[in-house]
């Protein structure tokens, strides 16, 4: 099916593992004007078979890998992809976003989008190169390492070309992925579809990579505009202090520092907000003794990625999240292990973000005699064989590969495990930025702060409006969440929106204007509130700081102005949203730890907990969903989703499957022998 | 679109030799055929064919162009981001992102390598992939 827009490839393909059959799926047109592509399309694709999917890890189970329209057109940091899928961590729709070339190259093989769909009896893998789909035995490749089974899979592709290299982007999953851990990555080159356990869903598929080649180009409906735009585009982002500078200096590392200085750095389970040892484990540390050179995704002119060595070889470095619950989260003060930490997740194929955060819980747990599990704060020297043990499932290794929220079911302590929704929080305590609070209950794949919306960024972490106030909290987060959606939707990486703040007020903290901006924001709702329920009134684009929607009517050709572009990363986040909603999900599951919401981070100041019921009824508001959490009617309507299958579909029974059913199965099991 | 090889070839096996993505299939003193599915327009065959026997993806004949006189990239070091396309993309990896200069570098850009100057094709590939139009001829 072939489109009028340029950007896209025009075909999404279905390969189903069950029969090797292979198809083209229906994509329209107008379903490309609606749902754009990356997280949104895949959403979309999902919801039409929601009523099919019988859990998780089935083979009924999609596993969605889509791409945007910039992917290809040379608009800055847009080699991004996404894979979606419903979730093994959550039993809700996930969507994890990567860094790797895997989604350039899908598009030069001339499809926007991938669908997986069955399970192979035995392991393979697939091979694509333009229409050519092939699936090969992949016995001799199981149990194998991320790193080791990419170079593995290159020498085959160059057997099968007479020796010659052939250039390809690839996902593959690692011994977690192949053993269902439910926070498994999908690894492509070194970066990650790290988060919700995309990668137990494709090793439940029995599928241990796909490699794709091809030798199609994108076309941009307009390449000399989109030309000059990503020249004025890249130079912006060069001489931006959060692009330019901080971002590459330091990487995402940076952020360590600010959010001790806040109190916003998870320390010993979130127990604290500060952790006494941070110069040792932060970014500048990192930059300074240890960083060989800073790397960026294909297409990236920003390079926040840092290349360390582990073993002799230099690889990828930690991300702030890493830094964070692997450094102070756990008491360990040691940088050089979490270098290596990090590196074996990577190889074991696991989201260092979930493995941190559960160990961390089994740490507590152990603390408080919950769990006698051996685990302690700041014991660090088994925590490599733990990671093994857990990618394997052996020991007490099997029950930290379920997750924190399903050991605080059995184990108990569910105040201190540190999810929402079953997805483990990233490393930014919320009880100093309690927007981001908000977001972490609110974001629709679980904990995260990104599809949170990230509003620890006017919390400290760029700007400085009051942390701890919930005024403006709810409509910022809304406004952010949608923005994010549709930045991701295109294929772009959200870092190129740290440049929507104007780079006077980030180089100068302390000028008027900057406090002037810090002390209007927390009044800033209202105004909020009126583009986050007309965002067509904003029919313009901005000049300077947002290039994206600029970009999009470039490259696709579609009437893209910033009102068009908020709404359509509106109707991606409602739609994941109704989503979640047919799968149970309600206001009762917006929601945070006790830790976060009951407990003051300073002693006696009540200020410094999450309010988080007072910002959820303005969210929902702000949203058009009822106080139930559940999108009205008159939503869904404007948002041209009230007609989708999904919007009729009745609410189903959760697809979570927490210690209760695997000890049911396990009773069903001795009474069918 | 790819380039295609016309009546006139002899089969001298020189383009299938010289094709970085072995496209070119054919047995010697016998008419070659390039793969339309792997064929990257480099134009490389066309540069090389002693018999003018190759056409671009527009029909116009190639001629034949020495290797000296083939061109090379002139990359805009102040205007390059480092973003690796070009890198990514280049058939005969004869790009790289240099190293940095000093510890702490973050404005690395990209480069022919030193020790493959022989092996850029002048295929323009990279010119024409780069973002911002920072590759020149």
């Amino acid at each position: 099916m072939s489109t009028n827009y340029g950007g896209y490839m025009g075909k999404v393909a279905l390969v189903d593992l069950a029969t090797g059959r292979i198809s083209e799926y229906p994509w329209t047109d107008e379903e490309r004007r609606l749902f754009i592509g990356g997280k949104t399309m895949a959403a979309k694709i999902i919801s039409d078979h929601l009523s099919e999917i019988v859990s998780p890890l089935d083979p009924s189970n999609l596993l969605v890998v889509t791409t945007g329209p910039l992917t290809g057109t040379g608009a800055p940091s847009s080699s991004r992809f996404n894979i979606s899928t419903i979730s093994p961590l959550t039993g809700i729709l996930t969507s994890s976003n990567c860094g790797g070339n895997f989604g350039y190259y899908l598009k030069k093989a001339g499809y926007d989008a991938l669908i997986i769909t069955g399970r192979s009896e035995t392991p393979v893998w697939l091979q694509i190169h333009n229409d050519t789909f092939r699936l090969h035995p992949a016995d001799d490749m199981w149990g194998m390492l991320t790193g080791h089974v990419q170079e593995h899979l290159d020498e085959k592709l160059a057997e099968g070309a007479n020796g010659r290299k052939v250039k390809n982007g690839k996902i593959v999953i690692g011994p977690a992925g192949e053993n269902l851990v439910r926070y498994a990555s999908v690894v492509s080159n070194e970066r990650l579809a790290g988060r919700g356990g995309v990668g137990a869903v494709m090793g439940s598929k029995n599928l241990k990579a796909v490699t794709v080649s091809g030798n199609k180009m994108v076309q941009a409906k307009k390449p000399e505009q989109m030309l000059k735009l990503n020249q004025k585009w890249f130079k912006y982002l060069h001489g931006h202090p959060l692009t330019g500078d901080q971002m590459p200096r330091l990487g995402t590392a940076g952020l360590v520092s600010a959010m001790q200085f806040n109190g916003q750095l998870s320390t010993k389970n979130y127990k604290y907000g500060q952790y006494e040892d941070y110069e040792k484990v932060n970014g500048e540390t990192l930059a300074e003794k240890y960083n060989i050179v800073n790397k960026g995704c294909l297409t990236c002119p920003i390079k926040c990625a840092r290349t360390v060595e582990v073993n002799g070889k230099a690889v990828k470095g930690p991300e702030l999240e890493t830094l964070g619950l692997l450094g102070g989260g756990i008491l360990n003060n040691d940088i050089e292990l979490i270098f290596k930490w990090n590196f074996e997740l990577d190889e074991l194929g696991m989201d260092t973000i979930s493995a941190a955060n559960t160990l961390s819980y089994a740490m507590e747990a152990n603390e408080q005699g919950l769990w006698d599990n051996g685990l302690e704060f700041g014991r660090t020297e088994t925590i490599s064989q733990l990671w093994d043990d857990i990618a394997h499932r052996r020991g007490v290794g099997n029950e930290l590969a379920e997750g924190s929220r399903w050991l605080s079911e059995k184990y108990g302590g569910k105040d201190f495990a540190v999810h929402a929704k079953g997805m483990e929080l990233a490393a930014y305590e919320p009880r100093r930025a309690v927007g981001l609070g908000l977001g972490y209950a609110t974001s629709n794949r679980g904990g995260c702060h990104l599809n949170g919306g990230y509003m620890v960024i006017m919390e400290g972490l760029g700007l400085a409006m009051d942390a701890q106030t919930p005024h403006a909290k709810a409509d910022g987060t809304v406004m952010f969440q949608d923005l994010m959606e549709c930045i991701s939707a295109t294929g772009q990486c959200l870092f190129t929106s740290y440049a929507f703040f104007p780079f006077f007020l980030l180089k100068y903290p302390q000028a008027w204007y900057t406090k002037a901006v810090n002390k209007i924001l927390p009044m800033a709702g209202p105004v909020m509130r009126i583009i986050n329920k007309y965002p067509e009134i904003a029919c313009i684009h901005l000049p300077v700081i947002f290039n994206q929607s600029k970009a999009m009517e470039l490259a696709t050709g579609m009437n893209m102005k910033f009102g068009t572009y908020i709404k359509a990363g509106k109707r991606g986040y409602v739609l994941e949203r109704l989503i979640n909603t047919k799968l149970g999900i309600t206001a009762a599951d917006d929601k945070l730890p006790k830790r976060f919401t009951d407990t003051p981070q300073v002693e006696g100041d009540d200020s410094t907990k999450v309010p988080l019921e007072t910002m959820k009824k303005v969210y929902y508001d702000a949203r058009g969903f009822d106080q139930n959490g559940l999108p009205k009617e008159k939503i869904l309507k404007k948002l041209k989703l009230d007609n989708l299958a999904v919007a009729k579909m009745p609410v189903r029974q959760p697809l979570w499957e927490g210690p209760a059913a695997a000890e049911k199965k396990e009773a069903c099991a001795d009474g069918n022998h | 679109m790819a380039y295609k090889i016309t009546d006139n070839c002899i089969g001298c096996t020189i383009c299938a030799k010289n094709c970085p993505v072995g496209a070119i299939t054919g047995t010697l003193r016998e008419q070659h055929a390039i793969d339309g599915g792997l064929c990257i327009e480099c134009g490389v065959c066309g540069k090389v064919c002693p018999k003018g026997a190759v056409e671009d993806p527009s029909g116009v004949p190639c001629s034949k162009v020495t290797k000296e006189q083939w061109k090379k990239p002139i990359i805009d070091k102040d205007a390059c981001a480092g973003c690796s396309v070009c890198v990514e993309n280049c058939p005969k990896d004869c790009l790289e992102i240099e190293d940095p200069k000093f510890h702490g570098d973050i404005h690395t850009v990209a480069q022919l390598m030193f020790h493959k100057e022989d092996a850029c094709i002048g295929c323009m590939i990279c010119s024409k992939v780069c973002p911002i139009g920072a590759i020149t001829f």
